[in-house]
């Protein structure tokens, strides 16, 4: 195994609230992915489920509203326990209201929801500490 | 994302390059839909899109839904393997029209 290749990792990085910021938050997750062992068909499923739910900050959070203020991401890898964490000061998030369209129901929306829980093992939405308002923990566990 | 349409044989062929996502639906939008609009046949080639998130795949999904409604069809071609897996990931490959 490559030396520079390692399976704990523990990174975060703020992003403008915004659609344009989403570029980067794919490049900043695939470099962190780029320094785990984890195979490029897996890499790739979960940087769409981070892009997923940063879009979703930008869109319902904060309603495709302009604004100057940040969200976080934070992404662990702990003994195969993949953590990823998204801080924002959106509107709060009610949880019943987070849904995704139902299988045979072909219409556009509510598919960013639906590639995170088919990614993902659990999604969970707390309240943020301060100065957050909205904390969403996406966990996987990951089979090396 | 970038793009180029050419016609051939009455039908539209839009190549898109790049990574489709919510900053750029509307773009993708404003280049597909008047197409459709005008009733044309419209040819997606997605060869060199190198990742499409749920706001492209809504953008397919309008797209095939606009063209049924008119009475003609969008008909993605060339898939490239990361589009084809989120198609698939949505179970759209029965609904879409892969070429």
């Amino acid at each position: 195994m490559n030396s520079s290749v390692e399976n704990n990792i523990s990174e975060k990085k703020d992003f403008v609230v915004s659609s344009s910021s989403l570029k980067d938050v794919r490049s900043f997750s695939r470099e962190v992915f780029s320094k785990v062992n984890l195979n490029q068909d897996l890499k790739d499923e979960l940087v769409l489920a981070i892009a997923e739910a940063a879009q979703n900050i930008v869109k319902h959070a904060y309603q495709n509203q302009e604004t100057d203020d940040k969200m976080e991401i934070k992404i662990s890898l702990d003994n195969g326990e993949l953590e990823i964490g998204f801080f924002d000061k959106g509107r709060p998030v009610d949880n019943s209201n987070v849904r995704h369209r139902k299988i045979d129901d072909v219409k556009p929306g509510g598919l960013g929801t639906f590639f995170i829980k088919q990614i993902m093992d659990a999604v969970v939405f707390k309240e943020g500490e301060k100065p957050w308002i909205n904390h969403l923990i996406l966990t996987k566990k990951i089979n090396y | 994302m970038s793009y180029k349409v050419t016609e051939e044989d009455n039908i539209s062929i839009v190549h898109l390059d790049g990574e489709i996502d919510m900053d750029v639906t509307e773009k993708a939008k404003e280049v597909i839909m008047p197409l459709i609009e005008a009733k044309k046949e419209v040819h997606l080639n997605l060869k060199d899109v190198q990742y499409m998130d749920s706001s492209g795949i809504s953008v397919l999904i309008e797209s095939h839904q606009k063209a049924t409604e008119l009475g003609t069809k969008v008909i993605l071609k060339d898939i490239s393997k990361s589009v084809l897996k989120v198609i698939m990931m949505a179970k759209l490959e029965q609904i879409l029209n892969l070429g």
